[in-house]
């Protein structure tokens, strides 16, 4: 299994809102499906299949004893999620600092071309009025 | 907890909108900037059509490695002179593979005091499910992307 192929089902768990709203739940405590499926109105079953997707995706970890699963918020593939984005977020980074600089290239052409015009125009005036 | 599916950057650029929209429509210009140093792109292969419907395609090339290349192409949406460009990306990666990885992309350009451009980015999602085709476009890419940014520090 790739680094891609999990990310794929990272972000494919992450694309559900209702999953996202147990994730945030999950941030603040462990939790077990009924007080996971208490903000929602949606069946325990529905929010079991929910936590299988979570679970698949090492999002979320869960306990396997006792007749309550308890579950547990996994940062560490969402930080590799965000790490991810961060690695565009800096590619445009680069390309702006370059961006910047040609800006700055093409502002000083058109000031000079317009200096340039400027003095061309005086220059046919001065002829005009030389005739 | 905070779950980003979109990248969105804000940035001031001291030039007015105008010349800011130029330097992205125009193939000629993006060429000279798009992409980090160390990678070209040949104003050749280089087209810009910024209308709805309308596609800009680069290429971008490693200096040092010719055969390392991305391929950007951007169908536009949603076309507004000097203030908005928006529209979906296709990206490939490195030859050997067929993926492609499709992004919606929107580029704000707002006027801002002293004739400077506050430009929003919004890139993504980072989220949906893909398919295998697709799975591999994000490995070449992001290959490529890892290879682009060790070589930008």
């Amino acid at each position: 299994m790739s680094a891609p192929d999990q990310l794929s089902v990272i972000f494919g768990a992450l694309a559900d809102p209702t999953r996202r709203a147990i994730l945030a739940r999950l941030a603040d405590g462990d939790a077990n499906v009924t007080e996971l499926a208490e903000p929602f109105s949606i069946s325990m079953p529905a929010i079991s299949r929910h936590l299988k997707v979570l679970e698949k995706a090492g999002l979320i970890a869960r306990s396997r004893s006792g007749q309550w699963r308890s579950s547990t918020l996994q940062a560490a593939p969402l930080q590799e999620a965000t790490a991810w984005m961060e690695q565009y977020r800096q590619f445009w980074d680069t390309s702006f600092d370059r961006l910047d600089a040609h800006l700055r290239r093409v502002q000083q052409a058109d000031a000079e071309q317009a200096g340039a015009e400027q003095a061309g125009a005086e220059h046919g005036t001065t002829q005009r009025t030389a005739e | 907890m905070t779950t980003t599916t979109e990248l969105t950057i804000s940035r001031i650029f001291d030039a007015p909108p105008e010349l800011v929209y130029r330097a992205f429509v125009d193939a000629d210009q993006i060429c000279q900037w798009f992409g980090p140093v160390g990678y070209s792109c040949p104003y050749e292969s280089a087209h810009s059509d910024a209308e709805v419907g309308g596609h800009q395609r680069l290429v971008m090339i490693n200096d040092d490695d010719p055969t390392d290349r991305s391929t950007i192409d951007m169908t536009f949406t949603e076309v507004v002179e000097n203030e908005l460009l928006a529209g979906h990306q296709d990206v490939q990666g490195i030859p050997g593979t067929t993926g492609t990885v499709r992004f919606h992309m929107r580029l704000e350009f707002h006027a801002e005091p002293g004739g400077k451009t506050r430009l929003e980015l919004r890139q993504g999602p980072f989220r949906e499910p893909l398919g295998d085709d697709a799975v591999q476009g994000w490995e070449s890419s992001f290959t490529k992307l890892d290879s682009l940014l060790r070589r930008s520090l």
